[in-house]
């Protein structure tokens, strides 16, 4: 009974005062995912690599939209998506308070244009992403016109792209050139 | 994989095997250089098991029953055994079930721990043991449709729900004491409780003469959801879930069983960080129970102290995998986060502090005078039904068997490390507290020795290649015992079979002995010194024989009863 007591006495006060003074948090704790739609192009890779399927993409063609959404109610806090990102467009923060008086405020949206194949008119793609690309792959050009052709290229749809490759091959006339060499 | 000719722990077990059963053996295949998965004929099986079992210290690690149809026309059955006699390994008793007729011969006659394994592969998968003396269902609830069994591949997706078939509980629970005792049921259900289970104590007046429970009222069906929902690396951050108190043992342990099965070497340093953080968790889940011990003997000042000093484990996990629980930091190839200086330097602060501290507030508890009559005998787990049954951890360890996998089968960093296992010989909740004591000390002392000498290098490997149809087994030793894993790869980057046999499931079949002879007012304490989830226990019903009476008491009336020992619930 004794030892208790002292031990008592030398700890002295335990509580903290949370919620009335902010509680303390360690560096790289893992919060709330913050989302930021500037840089994020929608490209979908955070939404396939999260394991709590908190994170989904919608594509509306009618509307000509691709929708981006969080559940914060379904999260799991275990920032694959962070990894995931090729534009360091979501992070984790040191939020943990997200309590809310409606389910739906849970759930946060961005909502994305759809980019539309330049040879079939259909809609493909976000348009941010086709224009990423199109700006990584432009940068390898030698000249400002491959540059622009590259752009170009990157705006056709994965379809149209396989039909025009065989279209270009067989302009090129591979049995008559086969022949030649020969 | 296979392990190199020349290095294959595990073949002594064979030989034996061959020479007292000839012809019974048709195949053997080592997954790595000490798992040997061993194919024998069906009828065989119990023989081999029982020979394994009891002739070369074999001990029943799970038991995987696997819809292989698909794959090979037939049932496949895989019983472990860990094998801690001369040669450490794991040996894997495969038989094979023909389509055509489901059944196979009961190994429990022969191995009584096979029992709860065979009850929930009839439940799961439709397999009959033949000889199984329990006929009752030990997953599915009662209002069950016959016939359907849910780990079938083509029986049913996994978000179906059945229409009930029945209004009544038809459950049957078991008395096998000779004179008239009183019933006391506990639980099952509180509508907040995750995890709740239903005891029905015998009783002749205070003395409990038997006790059955019944579990898994709310079966999770995280197997079912592996295979057909997430991808084999998403996996890990569900076996995070499988426990909130040591969800990391299971992460590490799903890990490591696809790692084994695809030949992955993870990186030295990453093995060691998943050993502190297995550490970590350990810390905070025994001092969880050791204030839970004080609660229970109406110690409750005690229980405050013990809490306010796991808040200190809590910042560490913060610190180290930036989560109090469900750290997330596996994938299949090693962890997500480093340890850095800067963190290394406070956790070996914070666990210096922890050391002091937890030493006065034990010395504190043991010299509490009513303290020691209060847990001392109290719950006994006889050696011999310990040592038919397998349970694992401070249960089993309590009654004076040595088995611990961190130091029989060494995974992730425990290779590094010298691991002392303790065991007491009281066979009671003392002996149980006393070892989760120690247990905390060489916590501390394991973390502290691999964070002097961590191995250099990667934390991760991502150099390698996902092949379809390997299987292995994982395995870790959780606070509360060994948490063994057994996957299968599928060929559409999921897993065909998980299964997940955590370390509670193996102490419960135990309990209902160490029960018996005890006062009801004791159940609570000797509940808990298996350490389950305490969310298990809402209500008990209490039976008394001779009066031929029920009652139902709910469970914070008999955890008031077992602190203060006054005004029985019963009068």
């Amino acid at each position: 009974m004794l030892k208790f007591l002292k031990e008592v006495l030398r700890v002295g006060e335990a509580t903290q005062k949370y919620p009335f003074a902010p509680a303390e948090i360690c560096e790289g704790f893992r919060g709330r995912p913050e989302h930021d739609p500037i840089r994020c192009i929608a490209c979908a890779a955070c939404t396939s690599a999260c394991p709590a399927n908190a994170l989904s993409m919608k594509t509306d063609a009618d509307a000509g939209t691709r929708t981006w959404a969080i559940n914060y109610g379904q999260c799991v806090f275990c920032g694959r998506c962070e990894e995931s990102c090729p534009t360091g467009a979501i992070s984790l923060t040191k939020d943990f308070e997200l309590a809310v008086a409606r389910k739906d405020d849970l759930i946060k949206r961005a909502v994305f244009k759809l980019a539309y194949c330049r040879s079939c008119g259909a809609p493909f793609a976000a348009a941010k992403e086709v224009e990423y690309v199109g700006r990584i792959l432009a940068s390898y050009a030698t000249s400002p016109e491959e540059a622009e052709r590259i752009r170009a290229n990157a705006e056709v749809c994965p379809e149209c792209k396989r039909k025009l490759d065989v279209e270009q091959i067989a302009r090129s006339n591979p049995v008559q050139q086969m022949e030649t060499a020969r | 994989m296979t392990g190199s000719k020349d290095f294959r722990i595990g073949q002594i077990y064979i030989t034996a095997l061959n020479e007292k059963m000839p012809d019974a053996v048709l195949d053997t295949s080592w997954q790595t250089d000490n798992q040997v998965t061993v194919t024998v004929k069906l009828n065989s099986l119990p023989d081999a098991v029982a020979t394994l079992y009891y002739e070369h210290d074999g001990w029943l690690s799970t038991m995987v029953g696997n819809d292989e149809r698909p794959l090979n026309g037939n049932y496949g059955l895989y019983y472990v055994l860990s094998m801690e006699g001369a040669e450490k390994c794991h040996v894997i008793v495969h038989a094979e079930i023909p389509e055509d007729s489901p059944e196979f011969p009961s190994v429990t006659p022969k191995v009584p721990a096979a029992v709860w394994y065979e009850r929930e592969v009839r439940d799961m998968l439709g397999l009959q043991p033949i000889g199984l003396p329990d006929e009752r269902r030990l997953v599915l609830p009662d209002d069950w449709p016959e016939g359907l069994y849910p780990l079938r591949k083509d029986t049913m997706d996994y978000r179906f729900r059945p229409q009930p078939t029945t209004d009544n509980e038809t459950y049957k629970f078991v008395n096998d004491s000779k004179v008239e005792t009183t019933v006391v049921p506990l639980g099952p259900l509180h509508i907040t409780s995750d995890e709740p289970g239903h005891f029905r104590l015998f009783v002749d007046g205070e003395d409990i003469i038997d006790a059955d429970y019944r579990m898994f009222y709310v079966h999770r069906g995280m197997e079912k959801l592996a295979e057909t929902r997430m991808g084999y690396n998403e996996v890990t951050f569900l076996a995070d879930r499988v426990c909130g108190i040591c969800g990391y043992a299971h992460s590490v342990a799903y890990a490591s069983s696809v790692e084994n099965a695809l030949g992955i070497q993870v990186p030295a340093r990453g093995q060691a960080i998943r050993a502190i953080l297995l550490e970590t968790e350990r810390l905070h889940s025994h001092l969880l129970n050791l204030g839970l011990v004080c609660h229970f003997t109406g110690f409750d000042s005690g229980f405050m102290q013990f809490f306010r000093v796991r808040e200190k484990t809590m910042t560490l996990a913060e610190l180290l995998t930036g989560a109090r629980k469900t750290y997330a930091m596996n994938l299949i190839g090693g962890v997500r986060r480093d340890i850095l200086a800067e963190q290394r330097l406070t956790t070996l602060k914070l666990i210096g502090e922890l050391r002091g501290e937890v030493k006065r507030l034990v010395d504190m508890l043991l010299s509490t005078p009513n303290f020691g009559g209060r847990v001392n005998g109290i719950g006994r787990l006889d050696p011999k039904i310990a040592r038919d049954y397998s349970p694992v951890g401070p249960v089993v360890r309590g009654s004076g068997h040595r088995r611990d996998t961190r130091a029989d089968h060494p995974f992730a960093g425990y290779k590094l490390v010298d691991m002392p296992v303790h065991t007491q010989t009281g066979c009671d909740v003392l002996s149980r507290t006393l070892i989760r004591v120690e247990e905390f000390f060489d916590s501390i002392a394991i973390i502290e020795k691999l964070l002097s000498d961590t191995p250099t290098g990667p934390i991760l490997t991502e150099d390698f290649a996902y092949v379809p149809h390997k299987f292995a087994l994982g395995y870790t030793e959780a606070p509360r015992g060994e948490d063994m894993h057994w996957s299968m790869t599928g060929d559409n980057q999921k897993l065909y079979r998980w299964r997940c046999r955590a370390s509670t499931y193996n102490n419960w079949p135990v309990l209902r002995y160490m029960l018996r002879g005890n006062t009801i007012s004791d159940a609570p304490l000797i509940v808990g010194s298996i350490d389950p989830c305490y969310s298990c226990t809402d209500r008990v019903t209490i039976v008394d024989v001779k009066k031929a009476r029920a009652k139902t008491v709910s469970y914070k009336e008999m955890e008031r009863y077992c602190r203060e020992r006054s005004d029985s619930p019963l009068k």
